[in-house]
This record gives C-alpha cells, sequence and structure tokens, in this order.
C-alpha cells in the first residue's frame, strides 16, 4: 500500500472499477484528499472516511452520504477551482473524480463540521414548520425579506460565479429512430436489438460507463461477471455508424412530440476548466421517433428516528460504494430491510471483510436465495422487527431495534441496543418515472411491486425493465429486447436476433409494504424521522400537514415542500405518500401522487444558453455600407435587428453638438443617410394596384408609371400599424417601401390577405429588402451632387416630387426616387447591394464641395419633426388612426372596394369628440425641451390626480429652428390651435406649450418642391 | 442612359441591376477578406468555407400551368423541381423547390438579367421573377464535420436517410435563416440574406471550431 491510498481508510485492497494505479488528488472543503481514476468525488470521500458532507436545509443538521446516483439528496456540491468555473449544485455522486478537483460543501456555511448555524439552526427549526413559507407570505412584506435573506443563507442553494465562465457550452440537435434512456441492462438489450436492425439510435446514460446495475452487480450473466458483457455490448454498439453513445449524459426533460433534452458532460467530468477551447457540456435537443425509456429504479429508504445522521444509507449504494468503487463506507453494518433483495447488501459488506452487526427483516419469516446465503454465512438476522431509531450525532454509533407488529405500524416489544456504524435500509425499489411523467401521463401505483409505474401516454413511448417494476436483470433484459423490437415493427424495420445471455437464478420471498417504521413515542414526538432529507421534510410534517387539513397529495407536497426542488422527490415521495395515506386512512393510490416536471437534475446556465451569447447573442443586421459607418465613427442604434447609424460624432463633439452639426449642414447643403433598411416588398401581378388599394388607406388606382405615393396602413380596427411610400414600377409592378422594424410583419400581412382573403387577386409580393442599397441625399444641394454622378436629367422639369426614374449613378444603374422625408430636395438612390458601397464612397469623393454630410437616425428624426411626419410606432402606437393623426388626406372613403381598416375607424368610439389627436407643441420658452412621454394637462392647477388630455410622442431640439420642436397627442387637439397645454414634470418644472400645427418648417413645401 | 434598360412589356419593369465596365461588386462578407484568410489560415480541417460569391439569384413565384411549365423548361434548361424539397443542378443553372408556389434560381451573376430579360419575353400568364442577387449571398460549407457544424446550427435532420444529395429546405440556422440544399455526401450549400450574412458567418466559424476550419477563397 502506498501512503496515498493508506490514508483512503475505506478502501479495499483490490476490486471494483477503479484504477488503484491512477491517484487523482482533490481538495474538499479546503483539505487534500487523494481518490482514484473511476471514482465518483461521493465515492472518494466514502473512501477517506469523510462523514459530513453538508448541514441541512431547515435544521442545520450534519447530513453524509445516502445514495449513489442522481437521488442523492445530502451531497450537493460547489465545484470548481477558480472563480470563473464554479458550478453549484453538483451531486457528489454523479461527478466523476478528476485530478485537481476543488469541491465544497454548499450547505453549511461556514463550516460543515463545526456550523455556527448549529445552534440558530434549532431556532431556525421551530421558525420553519411546515407551511413556512405560505404562513409567512400572509405577513407584511417587510418581514419575509428579513426571512428571506436568512433562508437563503442557510438553504445552501449553492452559489453563480462571480466572474464570466470561460468554457464553451454549446447545443446540438440530433434526431433518431429510438433513443434509449439509460444503459443498464435493459437499454442495452434494447440499444443491441435497434441497433442490430439497422436502426437509428441514440443512448443515453448519466453514469461515466454503460451498464447501470450491472457495473455493481456480483451477477453473472452467461456464466462471466455482468460487466464482461457489458463491455461486449459497448464494444458491437460502437461499431454502428448509426448508434449515437452518450455516457456522462443526463437526459433531463422528455417534452411533447418524443422532444428530449439532454445534458452531456464533455469534460467537466475530467477538468475544471475544458482544456484546448474544448466544449465542456453540450446540450443536445433530440427528436427521436421512438422513445424507449429504462431508466430503471432507486431503492427506497426506510423512514426511521434519526434516519439522517452520517453512516445512514440506501442498502444497494452501499453494495454499489463495495463492488464498484472498492469502498466500504464502515465497520459495523446493521441492515433493516422489508425484503429480500437487500440481504445482498449484507452480503457484500461480509464478503468484504467487515462486520455484518445484524439484518434487521421486518417480516416474520423471511426465506430465499439471498436470506439462505446470509444464514450461511451466519449472519445474524433479526426478523419481525426494526431499526426504531439510530444513535449519533456526526456518525452513527448504534441503533435501537424492537420487534414490530405485523402491519408494521406499531413497536410490539422491548427495545435492543447494538453499536454499528452504519445504518443501511430498504423499503423496495421505486421506479424511475420521472421522464414519463413529464409530458403529463399520470403514473399507476403497482401493488406488486409497491411502486408507481408508468402511465398511459400519448408520445410514441415505450419502456422497460425496472421502471416497469420488472426488477431482475433476466426481466431487464428481455423487456430491453421486447421494446426495441416493439419500436422497430412500428418503424417499419426488420426484427433483428438478439441472443440473451442465461442469467442466474434466484428466488425471493414476499417483500412488505413497509414504508415508516414506527417508535414507541408517536410520531410527532419521536426523534425526527426524515422522508425528504435535502427539503428536511419529517414524518411528522407531512402527519402535521394532514392534521391542518390538507388532503391532496399536491397541497400536501407544497405545505411541506416534500420532493421541491432539484430533489424532485427522487427518495421520499413514495414514502411520504404513504404517510399522508396512513394518515387520510387511504390506500396509496386514492392519496395518488405528484407528478415530476423537467429537469430531472439541475442543468447549468451554461448549457441552456449554448452559444447564443456575446457576440452571438442576437444577430447583428448590417447594410453594405456598415463598414463604412464604422470607419467613421458612427454610433450605432438598434433597430429590430439592425445595427443602424445614429449619429457620428467629430472629435470631441457631444451627441447635441453632432446632431446641429449634421442637421445644419443637411438643410443648408447637403446630408445623407443609409437607408437600406427600409423594408422593400416587390409586388407584380395584374392586380397588384387592386390589392394595394386594399391594404392601404388611399387611392391607387391611378398611381402613374414612374411616380411614388405615400400611404397608410391600418388594421381591421382602423388604426395605423405602418407607413411607407409605394412606387409604380411598371403597369402591374410596383416597390412598397415599409418601416425598417415593420418590413417583416408588413409582408405576412401582405401575404395573410392574399392567402387567406382574396386569393383571387393574381398578384405575388417579395422582399427585395436586402438586394437594394438606399442611401438618401438630402438638401438644397443634392441635385448638384447628383448631377455629378450622372447623365440623366434629374431637373424639376424632368423629375418632379414624387418621381421616380431609373439612370445611372457612379457608373451602377439605379432607381432613384425623388421622395423626402425631411422636407428638402431629395433623391433616394437605389442600387443592387453588393455595389453600395461603391456608390456611397463615390457620393463622397464628389460630395466634398458641397460639404457632403453623414446624418444617422437621430438627425432624420429631428429633420422629419421640423416637417411634422410621422414616424408609425413612435407617433402611433395602435390605438390611432388616419384622422387622429390630421391625415384625412391619406384616407380614400370612395375606392370601390372596401379597405382594411375602412369599418374599424368608422366606429362609434373612432368618431366621437374628444378623441386623442395628434398636432404641434410649441414651447413657450423655445429652449425648453419636452421630455417624450410627458403627460399634458390643460389647468396645471387642477388638484392630483391631474385630468390627462396625451403625451409627447416627438420632442426635440431643432438646431434649424433654433427653438424646440415637438409633436404629440391632445384630446381634441385639432380643435385646440392657439390653446395652451401645460406638462408637469417629475422634476418640479411646468413647460408651457402652445398647440400649434406640427409643421414647424416650410409649411408651404417650397424646400422640396423644387 | 445607354446602359439602361427598360422593358415593361407584360406591365412590369426588368433592368439590368450590374454596372458594366471596371466596377467590381462586394459581397455580403467583402468586409472579412476572406481571401486573405485562406492564404494565412490553417489549410487543414473538418470544415471548409466559401463564399460562392457574386451569383445571380433569382426568386420564381408561379402556379404553373403545363404550357407555363414547358416555357420554364425553354427558359430554364431545365424542368422546374415540383416534388417538394427537391432541386436539379446543371453547369449553368441550379434551381430549388422554395415552397409549392416559389423557387429559387442560381445562375452565374452575369445572367441573371439575360434570364428576366428571356421570360419577360417569352413566359405567359401570371407570375413573378425577382432578382435578388444584391441581397442575397452563397456558403459552401464542407468538410468531415460539415454535418456536426450544421447539427448545432440548425434542427433539420441531415442524416442522409432524410436529408439525400439534392434535397433542399429553408429552415432556421442559428437565429437566422438559410436555404440549405446538400450538393455532396460532405458538401452543403447555404444561401443566405445580405443582412444576416456576417452573423452567420461568426456562427459558423464558432461552430466549426473543433473541428478546425478551412476558409477556401
Amino acid at each position: 500500500m502506498t501512503e496515498k491510498s493508506m490514508t483512503q481508510k475505506n478502501r479495499l485492497q483490490d476490486g471494483g472499477r477503479i484504477d488503484r494505479s491512477k491517484v487523482l488528488a482533490f481538495t474538499y472543503n479546503g483539505k487534500k484528499y487523494t481518490g482514484f481514476e473511476g471514482d465518483t468525488l461521493a465515492s472518494a470521500l466514502l473512501a477517506n472516511g469523510v462523514d459530513i458532507i453538508g448541514r441541512s436545509f431547515k435544521y442545520s443538521r450534519p447530513r453524509g452520504i445516502v445514495a449513489a446516483g442522481a437521488e442523492e439528496p445530502n451531497a450537493i456540491m460547489q465545484i470548481g477551482s477558480t472563480e470563473a468555473t464554479q458550478i453549484p449544485n453538483v451531486r457528489a455522486t454523479q461527478q466523476s473524480l478528476y485530478s485537481g478537483l476543488v469541491a465544497g460543501s454548499t450547505n453549511g456555511w461556514p463550516s460543515v463540521d463545526n456550523d455556527l448555524m448549529g445552534l440558530v439552526g434549532k431556532v431556525g427549526g421551530k421558525m420553519m414548520p411546515p407551511g413556512f413559507y405560505y404562513k409567512t407570505f400572509m405577513y407584511p412584506k417587510s418581514m419575509w425579506e428579513t426571512y428571506e435573506s436568512y433562508i437563503r443563507k442557510a438553504a445552501g442553494l449553492g452559489r453563480a460565479p462571480k466572474e464570466n465562465d470561460p468554457d464553451i457550452y454549446d447545443k446540438m440537435n440530433q434526431h433518431c429512430d429510438v433513443i434509449i434512456v439509460g444503459a443498464g441492462p435493459a437499454g442495452l438489450a434494447a440499444a443491441l436489438t435497434a441497433a442490430r436492425a439497422g436502426a437509428r439510435v441514440i443512448i443515453a446514460d448519466e453514469q461515466n460507463e454503460f451498464g447501470g446495475s450491472l457495473l455493481s452487480s456480483k451477477e453473472l450473466l452467461g456464466g462471466k461477471p455482468a460487466a464482461e458483457w457489458v463491455a461486449d455490448v459497448v464494444k458491437e454498439l460502437s461499431t454502428y455508424d448509426d448508434v449515437l453513445m452518450l455516457p456522462n449524459s443526463q437526459v433531463n426533460g422528455y417534452h411533447d412530440h418524443n422532444f428530449l433534452t439532454i445534458q452531456q458532460h464533455c469534460t467537466d467530468q475530467f477538468a475544471d476548466r475544458a482544456p484546448n477551447g474544448q466544449v465542456a457540456q453540450r446540450y443536445h435537443r433530440v427528436r427521436a421517433k421512438w422513445v424507449v425509456l429504462a431508466t430503471g429504479a432507486h431503492e427506497r429508504p426506510l423512514v426511521y428516528g434519526n434516519n439522517d445522521v452520517p453512516g445512514c444509507m440506501v442498502a444497494n449504494a452501499v453494495s454499489t460504494y463495495i463492488n464498484r468503487y472498492g469502498v466500504v463506507p464502515g465497520k459495523n453494518l446493521v441492515l433493516m430491510t422489508s425484503n429480500d433483495n437487500a440481504y445482498r447488501t449484507a452480503l457484500d459488506w461480509h464478503d468484504a471483510g467487515r462486520n455484518v452487526v445484524a439484518i434487521v427483516d421486518s417480516r416474520k419469516n423471511p426465506h430465499g436465495t439471498f436470506v439462505d446465503a446470509a444464514r450461511d454465512r451466519g449472519i445474524s438476522i433479526i426478523v419481525g422487527s426494526g431499526v426504531i431509531e439510530a444513535h449519533g450525532s456526526k456518525r452513527v454509533s448504534g441503533v435501537s431495534i424492537a420487534p414490530l407488529n405485523d402491519a408494521g405500524d406499531a413497536v410490539v416489544g422491548p427495545i435492543i441496543k447494538m453499536a454499528a456504524d452504519t445504518v443501511a435500509t430498504s423499503g423496495g425499489w421505486s421506479p424511475v418515472i420521472h421522464l414519463s411523467c413529464h409530458t403529463g401521463a399520470r403514473p399507476v401505483w403497482n401493488e406488486e411491486i409497491l411502486g408507481f409505474t408508468p402511465g398511459a401516454t400519448y408520445q410514441k413511448q415505450l419502456t422497460a425493465g425496472a421502471i416497469n417494476g420488472a426488477f431482475s436483470t433476466a426481466q431487464a433484459l428481455s423487456e430491453g429486447v421486447k421494446a426495441a423490437s416493439d419500436a422497430l415493427s412500428q418503424l417499419g424495420l426488420a426484427k433483428s436476433d438478439v441472443v440473451l445471455p442465461e442469467t442466474e437464478v434466484i428466488e425471493e420471498g414476499k417483500a412488505m409494504a413497509l414504508f415508516h417504521i414506527p417508535h414507541t413515542k408517536p410520531t410527532s414526538k419521536a426523534p425526527k424521522q426524515f422522508v425528504d432529507y435535502q427539503n428536511d421534510v419529517t414524518a411528522s410534517g407531512i402527519e402535521l400537514a394532514c392534521r391542518e387539513g390538507f388532503e391532496s397529495i399536491e397541497h400536501v407536497k407544497r405545505y411541506t415542500a416534500m420532493g421541491f426542488g432539484t430533489d424532485q422527490g427522487k427518495l421520499g415521495n413514495i414514502n411520504g405518500m404513504a404517510i399522508a395515506a396512513k394518515m387520510l386512512n387511504q390506500t396509496i393510490p386514492q392519496t395518488g401522487t405528484t407528478i415530476f416536471r423537467p429537469n430531472y437534475t439541475p442543468v447549468t446556465f451554461g448549457a441552456i444558453a449554448g452559444r447564443d451569447c456575446g457576440a452571438l447573442f442576437d444577430p447583428e443586421r448590417y447594410t453594405a455600407m456598415h463598414a463604412w459607418h464604422v470607419e467613421h465613427g458612427a454610433k450605432f442604434e438598434d433597430v429590430g435587428q439592425w445595427k443602424r447609424a445614429w449619429y457620428y460624432p467629430k472629435g470631441n463633439e457631444t451627441m447635441q453638438q453632432a446632431l446641429d452639426r449634421e442637421c445644419l449642414a443637411t438643410r443648408k447643403s447637403v446630408g445623407i443617410l443609409d437607408a437600406s433598411t427600409l423594408g422593400k416588398i416587390d409586388i407584380q401581378g395584374k392586380d397588384a394596384r387592386e390589392f394595394l388599394g386594399r391594404v392601404y388607406t388611399n387611392a391607387w388606382a391611378k398611381l402613374p408609371v414612374g411616380k411614388c405615393r405615400y400611404g397608410l396602413m391600418c388594421g381591421e380596427d382602423g388604426m395605423v400599424f405602418d407607413d411607407g411610400v409605394t412606387s409604380c414600377l411598371a403597369e402591374n409592378h410596383f416597390l412598397m417601401t415599409t418601416t425598417s422594424g415593420g418590413a417583416a410583419r408588413v409582408l405576412s400581412w401582405l401575404e395573410i390577405y392574399h392567402q387567406t382573403e382574396w386569393p383571387e387577386l393574381e398578384v405575388y409580393f417579395n422582399s427585395v429588402t436586402d438586394h437594394w442599397s438606399t442611401m438618401t441625399i438630402s438638401g438644397p444641394n443634392s441635385r448638384k451632387l447628383l448631377e455629378k454622378l450622372t447623365d440623366s436629367d434629374v431637373s424639376k422639369e424632368n423629375m418632379a416630387f414624387m418621381d421616380w426614374k431609373p439612370m445611372t449613378v457612379a457608373g451602377v444603374p439605379a432607381r432613384v426616387f425623388r421622395i423626402s422625408f425631411t422636407g428638402e430636395l431629395s433623391f433616394e438612390i437605389n442600387v443592387q447591394a453588393n455595389y453600395g458601397l461603391h456608390v456611397w464612397k463615390a457620393l463622397f469623393e464628389k460630395g466634398a464641395e458641397f460639404n457632403l454630410t453623414p446624418y444617422g437616425t437621430e438627425t432624420m428624426h429631428i429633420l422629419r419633426a421640423e416637417k411634422g411626419f410621422i414616424i408609425a410606432g413612435q407617433d402611433t402606437d395602435g390605438s390611432v388612426h388616419p384622422f387622429d393623426l390630421g391625415m384625412s388626406w391619406a384616407v380614400s372613403m370612395q375606392k370601390p372596394f372596401s379597405f382594411i381598416g375602412k369599418r374599424g375607424m368608422q366606429r362609434e368610439d373612432c368618431v366621437r369628440e374628444n378623441r386623442k389627436q395628434l398636432v404641434g407643441l410649441k414651447t413657450l420658452d423655445p429652449k425648453a425641451v419636452l421630455p417624450e412621454g410627458a403627460q399634458g394637462v390643460l389647468d396645471p392647477k387642477a388638484p392630483i390626480p391631474m385630468p390627462m388630455v396625451g403625451h409627447v410622442t416627438s420632442s426635440y431640439w431643432s438646431a434649424n429652428l433654433n427653438r424646440s420642436v415637438a409633436m404629440g397627442f391632445v384630446k381634441g387637439g385639432l380643435d385646440k390651435m392657439g390653446e395652451r397645454v401645460f406638462y408637469p414634470l417629475a422634476d418640479g418644472r411646468v413647460i408651457e406649450a402652445e398647440i400649434c400645427s406640427p409643421v414647424f418648417l416650410d409649411p408651404k413645401g417650397e424646400r422640396q418642391n423644387v | 442612359m445607354s446602359d439602361v434598360t427598360v422593358e415593361a412589356m407584360e406591365g412590369k419593369l426588368v433592368t439590368n441591376q450590374l454596372p458594366t465596365g471596371a466596377i467590381v461588386g462586394e459581397s455580403p462578407l467583402h468586409h472579412s477578406d476572406l481571401a486573405s484568410i485562406a492564404k494565412k489560415g490553417p489549410q487543414q480541417g473538418g470544415v471548409h468555407f466559401h463564399e460562392r460569391k457574386l451569383k445571380g439569384l433569382l426568386t420564381l413565384r408561379c402556379a404553373p400551368s403545363a404550357e407555363q411549365l414547358s416555357l420554364i423548361e425553354s427558359l430554364l434548361g431545365v424542368a422546374l423541381p415540383m416534388e417538394p424539397l427537391t432541386s436539379v443542378t446543371t453547369d449553368a443553372v441550379s434551381v430549388r423547390w422554395m415552397s409549392p408556389d416559389e423557387w429559387l434560381i442560381i445562375v452565374a451573376g452575369e445572367k441573371a438579367f439575360e434570364l428576366e430579360t428571356r421570360f419577360q419575353e417569352k413566359l405567359i400568364g401570371h407570375y413573378a421573377l425577382v432578382n435578388i442577387s444584391g441581397g442575397t449571398t452563397i456558403f459552401d460549407v464542407s468538410g468531415s464535420h460539415v454535418v456536426d457544424m450544421l447539427k448545432k446550427s440548425t434542427p433539420v435532420d441531415l442524416h442522409p436517410s432524410e436529408f439525400p444529395v439534392g434535397k433542399v429546405v429553408s429552415t432556421v440556422f442559428a437565429k437566422s435563416g438559410a436555404t440549405i440544399c446538400r450538393l455532396a455526401d460532405d458538401k452543403f450549400e447555404l444561401v443566405v440574406r445580405r443582412s444576416f450574412a456576417d452573423y452567420l458567418w461568426l456562427w459558423i466559424q464558432d461552430a466549426s471550431r473543433e473541428y478546425g476550419l478551412v476558409v477556401k477563397a
């Protein structure tokens, strides 16, 4: 023995699936330990004799490792050697040991061995009886906040890292014919059957290697150790291209339509941080034609006094630690059981050379293969009895054993005390039905196996093995073959031949239905009998809940917190239901069961987020000129997913200084805007014109080729939802523009109406948003600039306002539209987007002499507000119709066919007096800029709450006018021109404004009609 | 105006959108300078990436009558694939089924206008042929791990039994979309929108990292 392994006082010299030549050093709660390759963190801790791995949630009692798998309720760890690599809530039983692993208890601040909370915690226990949360919520909120910080600290929920996680987590989509969940005997047999038939198979298991129960079993398969059969099957499966084997992979969610989510631990099972940029965890999104659940079963512990003292364990877990990890977690064992199966733990313990103090069997007359084997070894069997109480505080020191009556609900004789350091118990096995419940199936009680099995499902789902209560290896194997064969025949695939290995013949006597061991004292006075360790739910707590009138098991669950959170009732649920059933004088099926939701075990946020983080968090859409904007120092604004240039500060300019400069330069000479993000829809067909007339509020019948027209689009309710200019390219061909954010919605809107209402109209719609780069030059010198780049005649005579012409600009074929959102002489130049940057740059080459100034969305907003032009979505909010906007000129009630919104805008409410109407707002103090969103009142002295008449929708400083400009809604505003409205602000100021036309600049439109 | 052609037959506008002469188009990934990456970057890896840029891409919308079908076949040189999710590819033209009344046509960049003109002259009845060359680009992705990269990006089943060579789907790709066509066992064509191209290129680089990414000029 090396010195290192000598410190592993509970490690056996040989046996198990660990590699004793590979010593792994790790740190737990600041102390250094060693284990071996093949260990879990839990088996390594037990090997080192670490008894206490945390403090309990409510009572702060020391807790030890109870189980060996996903059902472990206590050993919930914080893993990570650096701040950035912290992972909370990892079960020590599911974490492979690796060199350098750093783990700490999540419970038990500040030290699990000497917990300051120990004393406080006892007070806490009394402060937090069952129903604590509900009772507390009834008190004032301030009380809850006081409790909450205290509970959080004590509850040990683990903590998130404070630094960015450097690891990569990603997602992968998978498809298969059959997914097999669980790679125990049933799962492996199913996988082999499906694989041989040529099916596409995924088999996933949470353990680091396939085999399930066979890895810790001494059974022989085909005369050889079971693990050899496992190795053969795994080897064969790995030869099939269409079989995906996922060890270290927890199937955490089973969703509708056979969609399953799997968290695969890729590197975090062997490294604190993924080496070489590898993926640490991968989240598989699986769509399976058939699902075979072979999830096995969890052994149920029995509920008895002080059953949470470290050293109290589930029987099969003890066997697993001995057989799989070569660890005997104690010296003197007492086994309490209600069935034959658990006798194996006593045999394993005995065969490992340790002392079995006694087997305490609740049955009067046990008999069977394992019972005989125990007798052969001379192990003392105390029949018709139970362990009513464990003794000790930080580790079991002994037990009290007492005879029980036939029903197992009363102590009927004198207590014997025995010394022991380990109590292993078994109340039978609970099928792992969690996943089957995720899709809504209600579990069904099976009296034969004393457990719930999966209920009827609408999913294409099959189950095999212990999940069905088929607990023997022989049954599990044959059910696996059968489930896979059923799936194959449903899939229309040929059957395959699988010859199963011969299994040992084992006779087992009948098990006794036993859950809760009685004490000499009533449950409420007896030492605490824990049902749900993780949530500190006791038998007396459940009885209290029933006494307080909670009869539904769902209410009992919520009242006590049984099966809450990450635990999901894996160990305790059935025991809790049995205790509630007894209290309520019902059977378990009458009491019913709670069901389970995803996730089966906690999933890291990293796995859920995947690669949708950082630069990839959300798509950023760029125009063809984006690189130019970046080079020229633009600040960007998000418009939908587009990144639009917002403004272009020069030197040390403030935002307002930049905007003033951009605004003045545009009105004085010429500015340029990248308008490529405008939605553009190509509309063709002989009925295109008719269609436009039905979706826009105004008339389109007579728009000539070569002309453009502004239009408003309304919903059926008559409310404006988008606007834009549509141009007639040819008699049956139009180009519609939409707002940047509304493009997709408008295209869908057109398609919906075409496909559902007017399919007889011959028209097609196609998005050409990305195809055209759009740049608007605006300002008195825009024509001069354009003339330098085109041979075409762009004079007023040849190209009037609202005309469009094809022409060549800077050598590139272009469509140029004389439309204006600034009120200036403007040309909107559209070129095929692969030439957008070329033309943009050419404009700047020729534009230098005109001081061509790029401007962004903010200057665009100011310039249009000076002209009183609305922005759909800013000056509209889905509650205003064209008349509210003062845009009756854009509505034609004379069109022969109706148009969308026509009836809506004529509803009684839409034509009533005193609707909120959009008007200009001229502050009396020209320097005062109204905040957008400010609410107006007519009488600033009115008592609070003042009657509000509408809000400011657009408001800017106008450098051109050297004053503020604003638009907003005022009740009956169109009839209140010249009247005053007041805006009381949060800072105490009251800004007074005159109601006016929203057109602040050039009301006659002389600047654009040149 | 000699280089601008306006044809308004059938009441629709067809114009040449490409400049003549020395003006070179800039594809959506122009700013990434893939040519330099191709030279300096790794030459071996599990995923190969190539921007097949400046092609002619056109959307055809039509619910074709028998007469239209035969006219379209003569105009394209191939028959329209009528079977959903199928495509045809020849040296001169690729046609991708997009929806029951929609096809994507890919030709050489300078051939798009020619094709539009031919349709304008010959095809009768109700249809729309829309040039989307500037709004679209093509990513060719290939290599031994190309399917793994795609499995990270799209929920569609890429197994050869479900997604044989020639199949085409328009679907989710990361948080954007793509029209995916399998060109060979380990080669796929992704047709993506210009404005999303940079995001998708970033995504593909990221998803390929563990396999090694080779950029092809």
